[in-house]
């Protein structure tokens, strides 16, 4: 038996689907967080003895006539794949907007239950619905739910009433006003969706009683006056940014770390006393220096992310990243995007690849292409140990780090926004409408279970890809070109030296001409994590995060002087390795949502421009700055920066031309 | 090569298979980037 979870977006469905597979899809406490459909097995707990049911988890929709292509999703599996039940969810708070797709679901034939979610909300605000009448009305079952709520939360109920259903093989009987209309005729199907919102009305005016009323302003409205206010929302964002990471990178963070990368610590002298000093010194080194010392030095930061994460999921729980998206939208605006776009980025400050696939939610293909393009500046999960090992070695652990690195991926969106605006010469608006969801107090339970996801993510990575590459760069850093082991105290020897060293020149301008840098950035682009072990594996760290010696908080000057580079160098490497292309996985993702090669080769240049030439002005200036002079390889990185430009202007002026040509032709 | 090299070295062989057999896996299973928990969604429309 297989039941279909359909509903209006930020209705509860992936909630309710969690609720009832034990599954843990990401959910968010806004529209759009669900793009494709997800499949599972429903407990067998919740169901009648003997009954075995699968329920697919739909993307929200609005109506039966898909507007956006995870609309389409909905629509196809409802339409073509004919599921036994349709389970509708329909958020209790604000049934007015429910039930117009819920009538269209009542006309298909196919069995509906809906599920009355939130009720616990209703109960709060003093809100009352008649689920028997509305039941009585709809002629299908009405369930009172709170997918939120594992003890209260009338899913045995639901899941009950659709097995009923199903075991009775009853059709569903369409609603009377439908009956005998041809939706495919035009004119027909536009009195039918006059007759559909009468309905509404009056089954809410039945079955509804407020004793607030909804156009009376709430506590909620006022809140909202304050953080999605013009001027006053931006700055409370800052802080709220800060406060996040100053808890996860200064405060919660490193303490939790510091009793990880002891574990590390312990387990290395334990591996490092069975060897013992008699074996052979490469064959040790690849195991400790390598393996165990790569992969720790990026299992180090892990307490780092997941304390990160964590606050992360608990303000998207609370309603507040709605509130971000809709003041984004002011800005968004003016350079051709909506606050549509600001979804995907925020979803994309966990990982690249789910915020890339949320661009489908947006309708205009351009749009769609150039969130796509820009959501990877966002700093992801695994950009975050680069950010962290900086910002603790090079600027004393300051919070202010990776706050800035926020708003200068978002500064950095929106000039590029602007940009690609001038190059595609797409001047189109689109609104942006969004439902804001009611502030809730946040779920830690739902917060630790995305920060547990997460973290099982780093960890799976970190024994898989990152170990390979470490252990292969361990290899490479170990022998010359002729197999052998490279002389001590010679490591430019090396064939990793040798193959990065050629690319290292490039990044002279940019104040890491060094080979391991090079290194460590060309590993970046298999996965980001890789930048912190290939730097702690060529520079011969076995740990960023240590009290005893190299600590992150209060004294990284021992991996200072490894380093051999200046604070503005390694602001500028951080910059370069935050702002150029993403992982290949992500790119992989951008190839899938953009559908256009033209698209993919030209946002892949415009990342790695856009990263070296801020890289550029950042350690140019910052060099002028601090020493009152320009840094090395000024003159090779300003022609490799005006290259850039000038082929954002030249494709710029051509679309203008072809602009004023085709004026000219409509004149 | 002593005993204790050629433990070494047997166990290195053993965490980097486990670990090219988790990937390979992984791939084959259209996951695009091993742990991601997304990533094996990404080509699905």
């Amino acid at each position: 038996m297989k039941i279909a979870l359909t509903g209006n977006p930020n209705s509860g469905k992936t909630t309710l689907f969690n609720s009832i597979t034990g599954k843990i899809e990401h959910v968010g406490n806004w529209p759009g967080v669900t793009v494709e459909k997800k499949e599972g097995p429903v407990k067998s707990s919740l169901l009648p003895k003997g009954q075995s049911v699968t329920v697919v988890d739909l993307p929200g929709a609005y109506s039966m006539s898909p507007y956006t292509s995870e609309e389409s999703i909905t629509r196809d599996f409802v339409m073509d794949e004919s599921p036994d039940v349709i389970v509708n969810i329909v958020d209790a708070t604000n049934i007015s907007r429910s039930l117009f797709f819920t009538t269209q679901l009542l006309e298909l034939g196919i069995p509906v239950v809906v599920a009355l979610n939130k009720s616990d909300l209703n109960s709060k605000k003093g809100t009352i619905i008649d689920s028997a009448l509305l039941s009585e009305v709809l002629n299908c079952p009405v369930v009172d739910t709170i997918a939120t709520d594992s003890r209260n939360s009338g899913l045995g109920d639901l899941a009950e009433a659709a097995v009923s259903l199903k075991l009775k093989k009853a059709k569903q009987p369409a609603p009377a006003f439908s009956k005998g209309i041809d939706p495919n005729n035009k004119e027909e199907a536009e009195e039918l969706d006059k007759k559909r919102y009468d309905f509404v009305s009056s089954v809410v005016k039945r079955v509804e009683r407020r004793t607030v009323s909804s156009s009376s302003q709430t506590g909620q409205d006022k809140l909202d006056r304050i953080v999605a206010h013009k001027w006053l929302g931006l700055p409370i964002f800052a802080a709220v940014i800060w406060v996040v990471f100053s808890i996860s990178q200064s405060w919660v963070g490193p303490w939790l770390a510091d009793i990880l990368v002891g574990w590390i610590d312990g387990f290395y002298g334990l591996v490092e006393g069975v060897i013992g000093e008699g074996t052979n010194p490469v064959i040790s080194s690849l195991l400790l220096d390598g393996i165990i010392g790569g992969v720790g030095a990026v299992v180090g930061f892990l307490p780092l992310i997941m304390v990160l994460f964590f606050m992360l999921a608990l303000l998207e729980d609370s309603g507040y990243m709605a509130r971000v998206a809709l003041l984004m939208d002011r800005y968004f605006k003016k350079i051709g995007l909506s606050g549509k776009s600001i979804i995907p980025m925020i979803v994309g400050t966990g990982c690249a690849i789910p915020g890339i696939m949320a661009t489908r939610t947006i309708k205009s293909e351009r749009q769609r292409r150039t969130t796509a393009m820009l959501t990877p500046f966002m700093p992801c999960g695994a950009k975050l140990p680069i950010i962290a090992l900086f910002a603790g070695v090079f600027f004393n652990d300051n919070a202010w780090v990776g706050t800035s690195m926020y708003f200068l991926a978002i500064a950095l969106i929106i000039v590029s926004g602007l940009v690609i605006k001038m190059i595609t010469g797409d001047n189109s608006v689109s609104y942006f409408i969004m439902e804001l969801p009611e502030y809730r107090f946040p779920s830690f339970k739902r917060a630790a279970i995305s920060m547990m996801s997460r973290a099982k993510a780093f960890i799976i990575k970190a024994g898989t890809i990152i170990l390979v590459c470490n252990a292969l760069v361990q290899l490479l850093q170990t022998f010359t070109w002729t197999g052998q082991v490279v002389p001590e105290g010679n490591p430019g020897a090396s064939i990793l030296a040798a193959i990065a060293s050629p690319l290292a020149w490039i990044f002279i301008p940019l104040g890491f001409g060094i080979w391991q840098f090079a290194a460590a950035a060309i590993t970046g682009f298999i996965a980001k994590e890789n930048v912190v072990g290939t730097l702690a594996v060529t520079f011969s760290v076995t740990n960023f995060i240590d009290v005893e010696e190299l600590a992150l908080v209060a004294d990284g000057s021992q991996v200072l002087s490894v380093f051999g580079i200046g604070s503005v160098a390694a602001l500028s490497y951080l910059i370069f390795n935050l702002f150029t292309p993403p992982c290949f996985a992500a790119i992989g993702s951008m190839n899938s949502e953009m559908e256009s090669r033209k698209w993919l080769w030209g946002a892949i240049g415009f990342q790695l421009g856009t990263g070296y030439v801020m890289a550029f002005l950042v350690y140019q200036l910052g060099t002028l700055f601090t020493q009152g002079t320009l840094g090395s390889g000024f003159v090779g990185g300003l022609i490799a920066s005006a290259l850039f430009v000038g082929v954002i202007v030249l494709q710029i002026s051509k679309t203008r031309k072809y602009d004023v040509q085709r004026n000219l032709k409509a004149a | 090569m002593s005993v204790m090299d050629m433990v070494v070295v047997g166990v290195i062989l053993l965490v980097i298979s486990l670990a090219v057999w988790k990937i390979v896996r992984d791939k084959k299973r259209g996951v695009k980037c091993s742990g991601c928990p997304d990533s094996g969604k990404c080509d699905c429309h």
